[in-house]
């Protein structure tokens, strides 16, 4: 039995060292690169071929590795923790400082292999970079827009170009269902009302919580926000809360969104695609209010790129990195798969060859012009989002009163932000 | 001497395979998440022992006592709910009646697709407000409530999707309504006893193992049910589906507090492995085996 046991263990062994990876460059012609990202069809064909061009022209093998979102970031935390993370890996923007601040999971952006003047050094320097090195690289340009339907705007007695205001996104919105009882202005499924619970909050104190882990706004202010957010409910421009609650997170399942019952919803143009699905819609901007300090509308990049520290060859990663987002061939096969990209390089490619789609560029163009400060790392922590998705949770169910809502959420993020 | 040595150890080459899974993917794990339960581990970067905080943690954390209490309600709606069910139909498809098997393998059907994603989801556009079972509701008059995004109906819907899947509880009633012998039957029907009477004195007594099998194994499998409350109401409304497998998953798999959510994991064990043994200890009184 001792010896059989023995022989178990030896077995083990062999097996966790089969297992274990470690940093080493291995000879160009015996690797094969693996890259990672999320997305639809219409992202998986374009990077495919994109990578099929690479191993031709470089004779390098990459392998695409592509998923959908669900489960995504639990996926490459698995993979980051056990050491066998795939080399070029897409990741979205928020997660990028939670996951630096766990150890050297990725390798510095090396200037000398990728270009990086093609890249806005603002962009690089707020989204990209990590206690003072460039850690990743934008894949593109995201911003908020407000997807709207115009024909069910004007069959409502509203005119189409209407520039939203505070005020009349009441007075005129509630025309959407005082016309049909059925049909709302505005489609705001929980993380909606939170939303724009922090746009409102941005408008009226800046944002929720600041860099340094404080709370920016007062009881009153809160107060102020929920106050309107009520009226809306109360005024028919938003559906009742229970309506929608079951589509949280999934807005763009619920069947009287798709059906053309509501008539306008926030959204990112990186995934306006999906929440516009078969609806013929266009985009506009969203209400900001005299002495605003700040629009509280986000710009970022589409998602980063990140190299993992644990790859078999960083320098030829590297190239990859270099080709994805700055050759010309790439950009002209990626066109706007990740979203309008942030390399000048590959913006003027796709500029000349004339493929940018109208409507993004169009959305782009109204966030950028609109876009506020960076929401910080801390207000967009999962904890710190959970707290506020289940204050607003219980003052949509009408448990708590805009008051009550305002100091709950205060106390709240309080004790979340010091376990934190 | 060789060949015999070689016979000696010819059967742990046979379950060698069986074991390597077994010590891989079950023993390590476990004994992994048990040391976790007392570390700070979060996935990324190191584990720092931090003896029993976890533990201590967890029984001043209102998410925990808020997921215990949802997680049993669940439990007291959802077995005996799936066990009645499982019995009523299994008595009914324990009838001689043409085409009965046909109708055994439909009834079985549920639980082959299961627990799944899809199920989940055709469940939310069942029971959302407008949905269809609503609309049928209106047929005859009835005005149906938020069966999903009121917080006093969500779980007892969510409930409705385990209770569905009553297949394998149904076949284990059936193989046993079989084995009783017909000769009670015809004893009591001599005696004039009516279809209760011999409900209750002849089948009941006589499936009690089996009721005890289903009510064990429904248990355990219903203190750890995920995927409908996350698919369907990922918690909500109100936090009234909020089960102590969600809670786990948040923990772990969100938050990536390792090893707080092993502490949790362990401490669900041990809930399980009370009501098993309470279960057991009760069923002394209350089951009857046939060598009795």
């Amino acid at each position: 039995m001792k010896k059989a046991l023995t022989i178990m263990i030896a077995m083990l062994m062999v097996c966790s060292m089969a297992f274990a990876g470690g940093s080493k460059e291995v000879d160009p012609e015996d690797l094969t690169l693996r890259m990672l990202w999320w997305g639809g069809d219409n992202r998986h064909t374009p990077t495919l071929a994109a990578l099929d061009n690479y191993t031709a022209t470089t004779g390098i093998k990459v392998e695409g590795e592509y998923a959908g979102w669900d489960g995504y970031y639990q996926r490459i935390v698995t993979q980051l923790a056990g050491g066998t993370a795939p080399d070029l890996i897409q990741i979205d923007q928020p997660w990028f400082s939670e996951l630096c601040s766990r150890g050297e999971v990725f390798a510095e952006i090396d200037p000398e292999i990728v270009d990086l003047t093609t890249f806005d050094q603002g962009f690089l320097d707020g989204y990209c970079t990590y206690e003072g090195k460039v850690m990743a690289l934008p894949t593109g340009v995201n911003v908020n827009t407000l997807l709207v339907d115009r024909a069910m705007l004007e069959d409502a007695g509203i005119d189409p170009d209407i520039v939203w205001t505070w005020d009349n996104l009441i007075t005129e919105g509630r025309k959407v269902h005082d016309k049909d009882p059925q049909k709302y202005l505005l489609q705001a499924t929980p993380d909606h009302v939170k939303f724009w619970f922090e746009i409102l909050m941005a408008q009226i104190a800046g944002g929720v919580v600041g860099p340094d882990k404080e709370i920016l706004f007062t009881a009153d202010q809160a107060e102020q926000a929920f106050d309107y957010i009520q009226q809306l409910y109360d005024n028919g421009v938003m559906p009742p809360y229970q309506q929608t609650s079951l589509f949280y997170q999934k807005m763009y399942e619920d069947p009287n969104w798709i059906n053309g019952n509501y008539a306008a919803v926030w959204s990112w143009v990186s995934s306006m695609e999906r929440d516009m699905g078969q609806r013929d819609l266009d985009t506009t901007q969203f209400p900001v209010m005299e002495n605003a300090v700040d629009t509280g509308v986000l710009m970022r990049p589409s998602q980063l790129y990140v190299v993992s520290s644990t790859s078999d060859s960083v320098t030829e990663t590297l190239k990859l990195l270099d080709y994805m987002v700055n050759d010309e061939t790439a950009a002209e096969i990626l066109g706007t798969a990740r979203g309008i990209p942030s390399s000048s390089k590959a913006l003027a490619v796709l500029e000349e060859a004339n493929i940018l789609d109208a409507l993004t560029v169009k959305a782009t163009n109204e966030g950028i012009a609109q876009a506020g400060a960076p929401q910080s790392t801390w207000q967009m922590n999962s904890e710190v989002i959970d707290a506020m998705q289940q204050v607003i949770d219980e003052f949509g169910y009408g448990r708590l009163t805009p008051r009550e809502a305002a100091e709950t959420m205060i106390s709240s993020l309080e004790s979340t932000l010091a376990r934190l | 001497m060789k060949n015999k040595t070689l016979k000696k150890y010819e059967g742990y080459a046979y379950i060698g395979i069986w074991l390597l899974g077994f010590f891989t993917l079950q023993l390590a794990p476990l004994v992994t998440s048990f040391w976790y339960s007392f570390t700070d581990f979060e996935m990324i970067g190191g584990a720092d022992f931090i003896n029993i905080r976890n533990y201590i943690d967890i029984f001043h954390d209102p998410d925990f006592l808020l997921s215990l209490k949802v997680t049993f309600a669940y439990v007291l709606i959802a077995v005996p709910g799936k066990i009645i069910f499982a019995l009523i139909v299994a008595l009914i498809l324990a009838q001689k009646l043409r085409g009965i098997n046909l109708f055994r393998t439909l009834y079985y059907i549920p639980s082959i697709l299961g627990g799944s994603v899809a199920i989940s989801v055709l469940w939310r556009y069942l029971f959302m407000e407008g949905g269809v079972v609503n609309n049928l509701l209106s047929v005859i008059g009835i005005q149906g409530p938020n069966w999903l995004g009121d917080p006093k109906f969500a779980l007892g819907t969510i409930s409705l999707v385990t209770i569905w899947q009553f297949g394998s509880s149904m076949l284990l009633f059936l193989a046993g309504i079989k084995q009783i012998p017909t000769t009670y039957y015809e004893a009591a029907e001599i005696d004039g006893a009516t279809k209760l009477r011999k409900f209750f004195s002849i089948t009941l007594p006589e499936l009690s193992p089996i009721v005890l099998f289903n009510v064990v194994m429904q248990m355990i499998n219903a203190f750890q049910e995920f995927t409908p409350a996350y698919v369907i109401t990922q918690g909500g409304p109100l936090r009234s589906t909020y089960l102590y497998g969600l809670m786990l998953y948040e923990t772990g798999f969100e938050f990536f507090h390792m090893g707080y959510a092993s502490a949790l994991s362990w401490i669900l064990f041990a809930i399980i492995m009370v009501f098993t043994i309470l279960i057991f200890k009760f069923s002394e009184l209350h089951v009857h085996y046939g060598d009795d």
